[in-house]
């Protein structure tokens, strides 16, 4: 067969994008269906082009069955074909009497066996609400209290516990996960940020030789938190996988003590009326109730130390500061309050001992330190004590991390390169790490 | 000068200016002249293989003329062709004599001396332990941390098997689950409890899912079809590697043995073209790569851990009669990750085939899947293994390598049992490992 050879015809490309803007403009965004092979009516499509473009005539509406009480309606059932003047059968759902998991439509929400009369508003680690720290802060019944307390952040400036070398060392630790760790020019942030994490806490985890009692800890990845707490009449609960978690054999010492903690009485909860405290959570009618620290009984690291967060590969999880903020503080609530709970139980009181949790977010550059002091579960009423939170935001480690210089008009205002850093932030992540162990 | 003159010939001779200027020549230098034409080279650009030798003479001359490590590894591997990709965690039978070829590696079992004689890790008596029979120190941990190790493993085990709650692992991700938290948690617990008796692990730098790429060359071959029919073509072959974690120190390792110490093992040769083993040939970037850039300060390797992939399972080998595979496919692994590895470290500090070691590089790996540990160490000689090269070159690169041991029994109950002191020693063994003079 002889090859056909079209001469002086270009691509259809350019000719099937006037189709499609076409067909753009002429359809209704529901009757457009793109690859799918059947529209939203369930009637399919049978070439490629009507897949793509087809309209196809407009499915009919289905007309209301009326149904009069005490009136039997006369169906055209029995005569098995449509007759004009009857009414349409309504036949009973077809069933397939055996289990295809294809097609396997679970039961409703009322049907589910967790199914409560009341709902559940769930924090889980994609959420981002909308008022940020001030709305966690009243979920959590919570205080802040702007930078980190004073005692922790001496143990950083003290020359015991500083490492050799140390702005060198965390200098080599940026420039290995910004520049160096890849065969590309620069990996990507899901890639820097959490190298930088685990080079900082192996630059940290070095300091074992002065101070044993660092070794009294361990890391956990992947593991699940469940805490449940009401809140004016509202239950909430914080679910899921978050971060890396640091444990430790020993408790945190308490941070602020009873004179500070019998003091935030007096303290009011920020609101935000209009905006509902409960926006942008998770509203759900199943679930089940419980606290669970994700480990199970006589586990021989029970206390929360830290909480690690870094940008990961998944888009969704892309925070903003102040949404990671908000995160942090609620699942270091959570872990702290599903500990509280399994130390003293469920009813709501004011605790003896107050747990401490801190926690730590980066994005590669930016570092948020936030210390949460549980002091209370009695999280119901507005009034009484209320719990801690120190934060310390958007603390740069460095400026800039340049594989090539910023030159603008001719003039270089970046050199290549790290440039800008700055070590204070390093110490106060060392001082969170020191805590507990100094 | 006799010819213009009438004096007969043996009168001239005989007088004294004539004397005088025959033997005025005989001691003085021969003049100099320089050449009137260029030397007498083959061409560049001609169809023959005295063309070829110049081009690559040249090509050789600009490479040994490069004046940084970044400008040679760029002219060795600027241009791609297609190479053999040689995968370090493979199911082809056989396949460590395979990979010995082609790394002219020579295998030998059980540990070098270091670690063999002199065992005696672990302090017992708490006093000074006499030097062993080599008068070499060995490195001595106290018994205190040695139990403090164990407990820690032991944690670390019982925390990933039993007391962090899992949901069940996704298809054949079950060692992503479970045993790489395990092993982060092993690798990096360990290092810091052993910084204070090995400096160097101070300094070193732990990279998780390091990126270990190398490039070379190795036999030649005939091309058989098409239009390059008749050309003599190397061998390329690619390793791109990806171990669970890597500890890279600033200072090289000692050797196990001296350079020019021959060893009385033979290397196996395969007279197969590698793409019956199977292996297959794919152009792309050629990359040589320790996990970290030229720039970086820790340029050496210590020891790399390498988790099994989950289609390794030894029930299914045992029952499909493959139980000696086992070995094999760990020793391939760790042949070909250590070959890449040392290599790539050479290459780092500017040797490459033509220019050969004058030192060799060593360094160590732990292959594992959770359970089973096996302990490898290479020692790199040469890395001239071309046609060319490898002509007069007795040296052979050695790996040595134990047959896997089980860390425990089993996880009953929140309890290890059976945990192998064995194993543990020799993991501090490894460890503990640094150049004589620190």
């Amino acid at each position: 067969m002889p090859k056909i050879v079209l001469h002086g015809v270009r691509s259809t490309e350019p000719m099937l994008l006037a189709v499609q803007i076409g067909n753009a403009a002429r359809s209704a965004f529901l009757n457009y269906s793109h690859s799918r092979r059947c529209d939203v009516g369930g009637r399919r499509f049978f070439s490629v082009t009507y897949s793509l473009f087809g309209r196809g005539p407009p499915s009919r509406k289905e007309k209301k069955t009326v149904e009069i009480p005490g009136l039997d309606r006369v169906t055209y059932a029995d005569r098995m074909h449509f007759v004009p003047g009857l009414a349409k059968p309504i036949f009973p759902d077809w069933q397939r009497h055996w289990h295809d998991p294809h097609h396997y439509r679970g039961p409703n929400n009322e049907e589910m066996k967790l199914h409560k009369e009341n709902p559940c508003y769930v924090f889980n680690q994609r959420t981002k609400i909308l008022e940020g720290v001030r709305q966690a802060l009243w979920l959590t019944k919570s205080k802040l209290i702007q930078g980190l307390p004073e005692h922790i952040l001496s143990l950083a400036d003290d020359p015991a516990n500083q490492i050799e070398d140390q702005d060198a060392r965390v200098q080599q630790a940026i420039r290995h996960s910004r520049f160096w760790d890849t065969t590309a020019i620069r990996p990507k942030r899901d890639r820097f940020c959490p190298v930088l994490l685990w080079d900082l806490l192996h630059l940290c985890g070095t300091l074992q030789v002065k101070h044993t009692s660092l070794s009294k800890r361990i890391l956990a990845e992947n593991y699940r938190v469940a805490a449940l707490w009401n809140r004016e009449s509202d239950i909430f609960q914080v679910r899921g996988l978050n971060g890396m978690l640091l444990n430790s054999m020993t408790p945190l010492p308490v941070v602020a003590q009873s004179g500070e903690v019998l003091a935030t009485k007096n303290h009011t909860l920020e609101t935000f009326y209009p905006i509902s405290p409960t926006i942008d959570l998770q509203c759900t009618y199943v679930y089940d109730q419980k606290n669970d620290t994700g480990f199970r009984d006589r586990y021989p690291y029970p206390h929360t130390h830290t909480l690690f967060f870094t940008e990961t590969e998944d888009s969704a999880a892309k925070f903003k500061p102040e949404q990671l903020r908000a995160k942090m503080i609620m699942f270091a609530f959570g872990n702290a309050l599903a500990r509280a709970k399994s130390l003293h139980g469920e009813h709501p009181q004011v605790l003896e001992h107050p747990v401490v949790v801190q926690s730590i977010a980066t994005d590669g550059r930016l570092f948020q330190f936030i210390v949460l002091q549980l002091n209370t579960t009695d999280l119901g009423p507005d009034t009484g004590v209320k719990n801690l939170v120190w934060m310390d935001q958007d603390q740069l480690l460095y400026d800039y991390a340049k594989c090539r210089p910023l030159i603008k008009k001719k003039i270089v205002t970046v050199p290549a390169g790290l440039s800008g850093y700055q070590p204070e932030t390093f110490r106060k992540f060392l001082a969170l790490h020191l805590h507990g162990a100094v | 000068m006799a010819a213009p003159s009438r004096l007969p010939l043996l009168q001239v001779c005989s007088t004294r200016v004539f004397l005088l200027r025959c033997t005025q020549g005989f001691h003085s230098e021969p003049t100099v002249r320089e050449p009137a034409y260029p030397p007498v080279i083959p061409s560049r650009t001609a169809k023959s293989k005295s063309a070829k030798k110049r081009r690559e003479d040249d090509y050789h001359s600009q490479i040994r003329a490069a004046s940084s490590v970044q400008d040679k590894l760029r002219l060795l591997t600027k241009l791609q062709r297609e190479k053999y990709v040689v995968y370090p965690q493979t199911f082809t039978l056989n396949a460590d004599r395979w990979y010995q070829h082609f790394t002219k590696t020579v295998f030998l079992p059980g540990l070098p001396e270091k670690f063999s004689v002199g065992r005696q890790v672990v302090d017992n008596e708490n006093g000074k332990v006499p030097p062993a029979a080599g008068g070499v120190d060995p490195a001595v941990v106290d018994e205190n941390t040695f139990s403090e190790l164990r407990s820690l493993v032991g944690n670390g085990i019982l925390q990933e098997n039993f007391y962090l709650k899992k949901r069940r692992p996704f298809l054949q991700k079950e060692q992503e689950h479970v045993v790489a938290p395990f092993l982060s948690n092993l690798v990096s617990s360990v290092t810091n409890a052993l910084a204070k008796y090995n400096p160097l692990l101070k300094k070193s730098s732990l990279d998780f899912n390091p990126e270990v790429s190398f490039y070379w060359v190795r036999g030649e071959r005939t091309v058989t079809r098409g239009h390059r029919r008749g050309r003599v073509d190397p061998i390329r072959f690619q390793i791109n590697d990806q171990p669970h974690c890597q500890i890279r120190v600033p200072e090289q390792l000692e050797e196990f043995l001296p350079l020019q110490e021959s060893v009385s093992a033979e290397v196996p040769v395969v007279h197969f073209e590698p793409n019956r083993l199977p292996m297959f040939q794919r152009q792309y970037d050629n990359n040589i790569f320790i996990g970290s850039k030229v720039t970086d300060p820790c340029s050496y390797g210590h020891t790399q851990f390498h988790l099994v992939h989950d289609r390794f399972k030894r029930d299914r080998l045992i029952k499909g009669n493959l139980a000696d595979q086992i070995e094999v496919r760990l020793r391939a692994n760790a042949i070909a990750s250590l070959f890449a590895w040392t290599g790539a470290q050479a290459m780092y500090q500017g040797f490459w085939s033509h220019e050969d070691l004058t030192r060799p590089f060593v360094s160590q790996a732990v292959v594992t899947d959770g359970q089973y540990f096996s302990f490898f160490c290479y020692q790199l000689n040469t890395l001239a293994l071309t046609v060319q090269t490898d002509q007069n070159n007795p040296r052979k690169n050695i790996c040595w390598g134990t047959e896997n041991m089980r860390l425990y029994e089993e996880v009953k109950d929140g309890e290890v049992v059976g945990l192998n002191d064995d194993v543990l020693k020799l993991l501090v063994h490894f460890l503990l490992n640094k150049p004589q003079k620190m």
